[in-house]
Formats: C-alpha cells, sequence, structure tokens
C-alpha cells in the first residue's frame, strides 16, 4: 500500500497517454461487458422459450397480418388447446419518446395456452368485465409506477374510427412469470382494440398457439400450415424455440460474432497497453535506476513496473465492465423487447469473473516484458545515460 | 578515526565495443569516518568509477572493498539494494528527483523500504526538509523549484535515512555559483556538526575547495593525496 503513491506517480507521468490508454481499456471492456451480457441473455431467451406454444405468422412477410377467421381453423386442428390472436397497438405514453406497446389479445385463451402466466382470478374476472380493462407485467408496472385502478393515456400513431388518435386503458391486474422481470408485456381486450382501429381490423399479427403435446409441435406447425396452403394468407408455423432459433440463425452465430468481436478487441488492446507501458518505462530509465540506487530491489523495482500495467488495466476494466452493468439493462428494456416479453438483459457474475481473469491476463502479457527490462537495468549504466 | 572506507588493489575494467578498457589499475584507498572527501581529475581518470564503486553501485574485477564494516564486493545485487538503502545517501550532478512527486513524496522515498509508519515518515521528512532549508516548499513539485532548491531536495533524500556516508557526483556541476554555494556550505554543515562522511567527485576547484582532503586521480590512479583545511 506505501509504494502506491509511486505506481500512481508513474501513471501521472503522462497524463493524457494514461487516459487514452485507460478509455481504450474501458471500452474495450464495456465491449466485452455488454456482448457477453447480450450472449448470455440469448442464452437465457432460448432456456425460457417453449416448444408447448406455437406461434403463426404469415409465411409472406413476419410482419404481414393474417385474418382473425384464422383463429376458428387454428383451433379445430388436432392437439390445439387454445388460440390468442395478437394485435399490436403501439403508441405513446405522456412524452412522445416514450413509446409503448399494447397487445390485443384474448387472455383467457393466453392464460390456458401459458402456464407460466400467472395472473390472480379476480384481476383476470375484472379484465372480462372492463372493456378498455389492461393486465400490465410487473416489471412494467414497477418501470411506470402503475398501480391498479391507474388509467394510463396513450396516443396511438393511427386513427381511431373516432378520428382522435388517443386511447385510455385502466389498469385491472398485473401478471408476473416465473421469471418476473421478464414480465414486461401489455395485454389489452383484443376485442375493444380492434373495434376502435381503421387499419388493420378483424386481423392479427400472430396467433399464439396451445397445444396439448408438445413433442407433436412440428407436426401440429405443419398440419396448421396445411390448412392455409392454398390460402391468398398462408401461414408459417413454429414453436416458440424453433421461431427464435431462425430468427437468431439469419443474424448469425451470435456467440461467435460476439467471441470474435470481444477477442479482436482484446488482442489489439494487447498491443496497445503493451506499448504504452513499454514507452513509459524507456522514458523513465534514470528513474528507475535511482530508485535501484536509494536501495529498492531489482525485484522491487520489476513489481513497481508490474503493479503499473495491473492498477491500469484492472481499474479501466472494472470501469468498462461497471458501465456496461449500467448500459446493458437501460439498452434491452425498450419497448420493443418489452413487446417481445423479453425483460431486460444484465451482465451476468461469471462476466464480471471473467473480466477479472482478462484485465489480469492484460496486465501480465503486456507488463511482464517492461518489468523485467526494469529488472535487469544496470544502475551504472542507466545512470550514465548509455 | 577508523576507516569508514577501504579498498584494496581494487581493479574494474570497461568493455568498450570489442576493448576491455580497464578504468581502475590497482587502486588503494582509506576514507576515514568524518571526512568531507574531494576526488577531481580529468574526464576519464575513474572518479565516478570509483564513487559508483564506494557507493554499492557496482562491482569491482579484482581485490576488496569494504565500506561500513561490510565487504561490498562479496554481497549479492538485493543485499547490496539493503546495504545502499541503510548506509549511502546519493547525490547527483541532475538531482533526479522523480518529476511527478513533489518535494517530501521525493524525499520520502528511501523510507518506503523502512518498517516506519506514515506518520514516523512524515515527522522525518518535515524534520529533513526544515534541515535544508526547504519546509515551505514540501508541496511542491520538482518543476516549480530552482536547479538549489532541487539540489537541496535531493541531499534532504540522501540524509532521510540517516546514512553513514553521503556520495555526491559533481553536487553542483549544474548549478549557478550562488546557488553552488549554498549547496556546498551545506554539505560542510553536514559534514562539520553532524559528522558526515561525504565523498564528492567535482571538477570545480572552488567546490573542491569545501573538502577537508583531495584526492587527484590520474589514468585510473591515484596520482596525488592532500589532506587541507576546509574553506
Amino acid at each position: 500500500m506505501k509504494y502506491l503513491p509511486l505506481v500512481w506517480a508513474a501513471l501521472r507521468r503522462k497524463p493524457a497517454r494514461t487516459l487514452l490508454t485507460c478509455f481504450s481499456i474501458v471500452t474495450a471492456f464495456f465491449l466485452f461487458g455488454t456482448l457477453q451480457g447480450i450472449n448470455v441473455g440469448i442464452a437465457k431467451i432460448m432456456q425460457l422459450t417453449s416448444v408447448s406454444h406455437l406461434m403463426v405468422m404469415s409465411r409472406v412477410n413476419q410482419g404481414a397480418p393474417l385474418p382473425l377467421a384464422h383463429a376458428a381453423q387454428i383451433r379445430s386442428v388436432p392437439g390445439v388447446t387454445a388460440v390468442a390472436p395478437f394485435n399490436v397497438l403501439v403508441g405513446t405514453y405522456q412524452r412522445p419518446n416514450n413509446p409503448v406497446v399494447i397487445i390485443g389479445t384474448d387472455l383467457d385463451a393466453m392464460l390456458k395456452i401459458s402456464a407460466d402466466l400467472m395472473v390472480a382470478p379476480d384481476q383476470a374476472a375484472a379484465m372480462r368485465r372492463t372493456r378498455n380493462g389492461i393486465i400490465v407485467g410487473v416489471t412494467t408496472a414497477k418501470q411506470y409506477g402503475w398501480k391498479i385502478g391507474d388509467r394510463v393515456p396513450v396516443r396511438g400513431i393511427t386513427a381511431k374510427t373516432d378520428g382522435t388518435t388517443d386511447w385510455a386503458f385502466d389498469i385491472v391486474g398485473t401478471y408476473t412469470l416465473q421469471q418476473p422481470d421478464w414480465a414486461t408485456r401489455i395485454f389489452a381486450n383484443y376485442d375493444f382494440i380492434n373495434e376502435a382501429i381503421t387499419t388493420g381490423k378483424n386481423q392479427a399479427s400472430i396467433f399464439y398457439v396451445g397445444i396439448n403435446d408438445p413433442a407433436k409441435s412440428a407436426a401440429i406447425s405443419q398440419m396448421i400450415d396445411d390448412r392455409f396452403a392454398n390460402s391468398p394468407d398462408q401461414t408459417s408455423t413454429a414453436n416458440e424455440k424453433d421461431y427464435l432459433e431462425t430468427t437468431l440463425r439469419q443474424i448469425g452465430d451470435i456467440n461467435y460474432l460476439v467471441n470474435g468481436v470481444v477477442g479482436a478487441v482484446l488482442f489489439t488492446l494487447l498491443f496497445l497497453t503493451s506499448n504504452t507501458i513499454s514507452q513509459s518505462v524507456r522514458e523513465r530509465t534514470a528513474e528507475l535506476a535511482v530508485l535501484k540506487t536509494l536501495g529498492f530491489t531489482d525485484a522491487a523495482v520489476q513489481w513497481l513496473v508490474l503493479a503499473e500495467a495491473l492498477a491500469l488495466a484492472m481499474v479501466s476494466a472494472a470501469l468498462g465492465v461497471a458501465l456496461a452493468s449500467r448500459v446493458l439493462p437501460w439498452m434491452t428494456s425498450g419497448p420493443t423487447l418489452s413487446a417481445q416479453g423479453i425483460g431486460a438483459m444484465h451482465v451476468p457474475g461469471l462476466v464480471y469473473g471473467a473480466a477479472a481473469v482478462a484485465a489480469l491476463l492484460l496486465a501480465l502479457i503486456s507488463g511482464v516484458p517492461p518489468a523485467v527490462r526494469a529488472r535487469r537495468l544496470n544502475i551504472v549504466t542507466a545512470l550514465s545515460g548509455r | 578515526m577508523a576507516a569508514v572506507v577501504s579498498l584494496q588493489n581494487v581493479v574494474k575494467s570497461y568493455t568498450r565495443g570489442r576493448q576491455r578498457v580497464e578504468v581502475l589499475h590497482a587502486l588503494n584507498l582509506e576514507v576515514q569516518s568524518g571526512e568531507f572527501l574531494g576526488l577531481m581529475g580529468p574526464s576519464g581518470s575513474g572518479k565516478t568509477t570509483l564513487l559508483n564503486l564506494i557507493g554499492g553501485l557496482d562491482k569491482p574485477d579484482e581485490g576488496q572493498i569494504t565500506v561500513a564494516g561490510e565487504r561490498l564486493d562479496k554481497l549479492s545485487g538485493s543485499q547490496m539494494a539493503a546495504w545502499r538503502a541503510r548506509h549511502v545517501g546519493f547525490v547527483f550532478q541532475f538531482y533526479n528527483l522523480l518529476p511527478v512527486l513533489s518535494a517530501e513524496r521525493n524525499v520520502e522515498v528511501p523510507l518506503l523500504l523502512t518498517k516506519l509508519s506514515r506518520a514516523q515518515r512524515k515527522t522525518n521528512v518535515a524534520a529533513a526538509l526544515a534541515l535544508v532549508g526547504l519546509s515551505d516548499r514540501a508541496s511542491h513539485k520538482p518543476t516549480e523549484l530552482s536547479g538549489g532548491q532541487q539540489q537541496r531536495v535531493a541531499i534532504a533524500r540522501a540524509l532521510i535515512a540517516d546514512p553513514t556516508l553521503l556520495v555526491c557526483d559533481e553536487p553542483t556541476g549544474d548549478l549557478d555559483r550562488e546557488s553552488a554555494e549554498e549547496i556546498l556550505q551545506l554539505l560542510t554543515i553536514l559534514n562539520q556538526k553532524q559528522g558526515k562522511t561525504i565523498i564528492m567527485v567535482t571538477h570545480d576547484p572552488r567546490a573542491a575547495a569545501y573538502a577537508t582532503r583531495l584526492l587527484h586521480m590520474d589514468k585510473g590512479t591515484l596520482a596525488r593525496d592532500e589532506t587541507r583545511t576546509a574553506a
């Protein structure tokens, strides 16, 4: 601890260079934390998604609406237990830059399909009684400070039948999930939204389908798609897990991309930090020789140089990961992901450990060569400037 | 008086390119405790090499060096470092202070190697700075001090661990006449009032006049040894 002023002094010698190197390491570890957080988050999504729920979408375009009439036909497919249409209302709450997504659906069907979805029976009954009622995920309710009985005014982006774009919903209940921070959706009554909208009436962007045997999800999906094979609104059905996997595969191998980017960034950083420490030691040849003159042993001088590298790498890495832990939940708590039922992602504990190990390795690989040079420094040669 | 420094048949050579150059030839020397020894001689005569050997910065090729009761030629690198911390204070021509540390932090550096508490270190640093007349400049960095003041900080650093021996390599070589006088007077006080043994390399006859004994070196040997009354 008493040597800390010497380490700190060495880092302060060229403040601009130290700050720039520190900034580079912070950026690299911010990326490291964020990307690994996303990677782990995606793995968690895959773990939580189920093969017992099917999603029926348009074969032409995932965003294209399907007629509501499809619901009855899907329900008649053997093995299907319930069908919930999704009609999505996009608007803003309180401020134009505060978007919300409200899903018009059949709550009773949703409760049959998703055993994970937990709503108190009296609140489910209230939803049946209240046309403009909404059931809000506990995470979203907490985010906005909403409670049961609150009225939520929403400004839609398309006109209603009454000529306005203003909606008013009453919160009649909240829902939670086994993973409560993923309870982010807002469910409204399909009929209430369907009656008031001017475009997309009697349509659904997705049908959420429950089945009685998850092992038959592929066969049931095929049967549903076959049923609409000759229709102008052909469908593409997949269980939730397969759907997500297909979507992610379109982006690429996330794990490979994340590790590739992080690896490249850390590898580049190695040269940068190495260069900074080496240059710093070269510039301080005489000072290090003076320390030896004053009685510091070769090993002590070596450890001082290594401590500089460790301090620079560890402090900067900690800042970078801390920044990632603040920014990642904020980045992933937007309405688009919330509407998908995906909660905010967090930097997992494992990543903090991995970042500490990476920073330690960075410090050792970049710090050991200059530290060894400092150890071998000959006092007489260094002081004579030879 | 007891000999604090004793050199017997010391030989030291350096390799320059492919050539081996013998800098000191079978040198014998004794320095008594409390002496203020001036080392003079032309460039390349071996003054700094001799100073480095006495200060434990280098080892002889042959011969024995005993300083403060320790055979330096027998010590390992880490033993030599510990010995330097305990027995020698160095004062260089270009001060060699750590530029980002304040005067008091610079003076404190040798004490980091001791077991003194922070409070004790602070007390000792304050006393050393007071001794060199720089109490009011304690928080200043070297760049905020004049050459003479920097050299006084260097002297305070050299004295802080209460060494047996002060080794000064051209301590006034980079100073104006007035500052040089102040530094030499300070060294004289340390020698006369505190009994510090001082060995000083200098080219300047005015600086040499402060020494109580003057050694003239030439081509790696002691050419003349004069004992004198200090200025």
